[in-house]
């Protein structure tokens, strides 16, 4: 194999850290909420205490499709802007802004508008709306061979195009409709069931597909022309990514809508401390970004009193700052 | 009440329910409603002639929704108002927003602002309406209509013992209800229920969670809520069996443009609600 070198080493203990970080983060979401007494949760994940009829609805019905949510797309958001970072060779690219969550959303606000169902009406729609302004963006780029800044900005101005139409949708639609589309465009778990579950098989494969391309994803980061030179396919390994990211990226947005900074803060932060290697970065990504979204759901639905807010909310605001943070550090 | 200070003139000077004067013109023929349930009480003190322009969602009664539409009460058209050349408008405090009422008293327009905040109020909402159509006598046989309806209301929850503890789902995606300083909190009080969202103001948001523990009686769900269906709005609830509402079959779909409006139509909601809430209890007549 080209440029082998042992991670393992590295790889493991990573992996197990994280993995303990992501089972406590699951294990507090479960126990922790905006109702009820934290102790006597934990009791019946122990199998201790007195039977409790509705906890246990709240903790196995509610809080745990939940959770499970959360950390699939917490590891998917952050797996996407970890992707496409290495793709593009650009720090800031992130699946927001190169336009593919906006056209997962105008695709999904379609969808909800023509009243689709979740699974598969809503999915497939706002797949192929990510698909539509990735092959755009792609075109776009097309014309200026392959320079990664022209992408970028290709992105971005699909992206506006994208939220134009996206408030064209809002204000045509009906007021009925309005406040579910607000409040999905915010960033919502609160759909979180059973009906979730396609999600989460469509997920893991593209898991597996980005991490099997980790070490050409490496090689494409020293330049296309040694990469290829090496013996990448760059075309083919590029396409396969962009494809499979997107995928990831649209099937999280029709389920829970925008929710910002996670591949943005998530791959910066795990680049500072692991390396740029992808062979550990991919799945530390995916433990990192689910414990890191588990978190911030579980202080979204129970910090507020008057009511749960936006996971959306709390992702912006500790993400933003960190991500201001990481720059300013960047800079001295 | 109002005062009548210069009725010799082109016009009276009128007190509107924030406290300030508003000159009505007389005889009053062009007048522009700016939110459905102003229109829907206009035309109930028998004004709605004198109406040349409603709003986008003023579908009650259908005279209105034949008339031209001045963009919705959220965000008026001016210039299609202006265009109308009303004497008057009819705003309320809590619908339209401040900025469009003083550009409209900026073009010369007169606007008498409304701000109903209870049932009493919306009463007196009638008197005023009546006092600015000179459609005194209709306002005046309304209103005591409207009291003895209270008052048999009043009667019949005498036999209430038990008040049931009411969650009211105003959306479903993702759920709200409304909070004690709310229209629907007199309104379930009124009707002898437990309003479970008393412990919070405006309209809070639910989550599952939280109404499992709270365990509601009864369920009632304002219809369109998240644009669903009324199957759909139920359907939601049933998949929680754990939940008395569910259980013993007590979730209530009801029309949202009835409880939604700070209208006379609201005495309708209640009298509704009393009859989901209390089954039990004899109609009286």
């Amino acid at each position: 194999m080209i440029g082998y070198i042992p991670v393992y080493k590295k790889l493991i203990p990573v992996t197990m850290i994280l993995s303990l970080l992501l089972v406590v983060s699951m294990l507090l979401g479960l126990t922790i909420g905006s109702t009820g007494d934290t102790g006597a949760a934990w009791k019946l994940l122990l199998g201790q205490g007195e039977p409790d009829a509705t906890l246990e609805v709240i903790v196995w019905q509610l809080r745990w499709p939940r959770v499970l949510l959360a950390a699939t797309v917490g590891a998917s958001l952050s797996l996407g802007g970890l992707v496409f970072q290495a793709l593009l060779r650009n720090p800031l690219a992130e699946p927001y802004i190169l336009g593919v969550s906006g056209g997962s959303a105008v695709g999904a606000i379609l969808g909800i508008l023509a009243g689709f169902s979740l699974f598969p009406g809503l999915t497939l729609s706002s797949f192929v709306g990510s698909l539509a302004v990735l092959l755009l963006v792609l075109l776009l780029s097309k014309r200026k061979e392959g320079n990664s800044d022209s992408l970028l900005l290709g992105g971005v101005m699909v992206n506006a195009f994208c939220g134009a139409i996206i408030m064209f949708l809002i204000s045509v639609s009906k007021t009925s409709q309005m406040q579910k589309i607000i409040f999905w465009l915010m960033g919502d778990l609160s759909s979180a069931s059973a009906d979730s579950l396609p999600l989460l098989l469509g997920v893991l494969p593209c898991f597996l597909i980005i991490f099997l391309l980790a070490q050409p994803l490496n090689l494409l980061l020293t330049g296309r022309e040694s990469a290829s030179a090496m013996g990448v396919n760059v075309a083919a390994v590029m396409l396969v990514l962009l494809l499979t990211a997107s995928l990831m990226v649209s099937l999280t947005v029709c389920h829970s809508g925008l929710i910002g900074f996670v591949g943005l803060t998530i791959p910066h932060v795990l680049r500072m401390l692991l390396g740029s290697d992808h062979r550990t970065l991919i799945p530390a990504c995916i433990l990192t970004g689910a414990s890191y979204l588990v978190l911030c759901d579980l202080l979204a639905r129970s910090l507020p009193s008057q009511g749960e807010m936006s996971v959306g909310i709390v992702t912006a605001l500790v993400g933003a700052p960190l991500f201001i943070g990481l720059l300013w550090r960047g800079r001295r | 009440m109002s005062f009548c200070l210069s009725c010799f003139a082109q016009g009276r000077e009128l007190t509107d329910q924030l406290g300030r004067k508003v000159e009505v013109a007389e005889p009053l023929t062009r007048v522009v409603s700016l939110t459905p349930n102003l229109t829907e009480t206009s035309f109930e003190v028998g004004g709605g002639d004198a109406l040349v322009g409603v709003t986008r969602f003023a579908t009650f009664p259908e005279a209105a929704a034949r008339l031209p539409r001045v963009g919705s009460y959220v965000a008026l058209d001016i210039e299609k108002i202006v265009k109308l050349q009303p004497q008057l408008c009819l705003a309320t405090r809590d619908g339209n927003s401040k900025a469009s009422v003083e550009r409209l008293e900026a073009l010369g327009i007169p606007v008498y602002v409304f701000d109903p905040q209870s049932l009493e109020e919306v009463i007196d909402t009638v008197v005023r309406l009546g006092d600015i159509y000179r459609t005194e006598a209709q306002a005046e046989a309304l209103v005591s209509a409207y009291r003895e309806r209270l008052d048999r209301v009043t009667q019949q929850l005498k036999g209430v013992k038990e008040e049931p503890r009411v969650f009211f789902q105003i959306d479903a995606q993702p759920i709200f209800s409304a909070g004690s300083d709310t229209f629907l909190h007199q309104l379930l009080i009124r009707s002898g229920a437990v309003n479970l969202a008393a412990d919070r103001t405006g309209y809070p948001r639910y989550s599952w969670e939280e109404l499992l523990v709270l365990k509601p009686d009864v369920v009632v769900l304002a219809s369109m809520g998240g644009g669903y269906s009324e199957q759909e709005l139920k359907a939601r609830w049933e998949a929680w069996p754990q939940i008395p509402a569910v259980k013993n079959q007590r979730l209530y779909v009801v029309d949202a443009d009835l409880f939604n409006r700070p209208s006379p139509r609201l005495i309708d909601a209640l009298e509704h609600l009393v009859g989901l809430l209390h089954p039990e209890l004899p109609e009286i007549q």
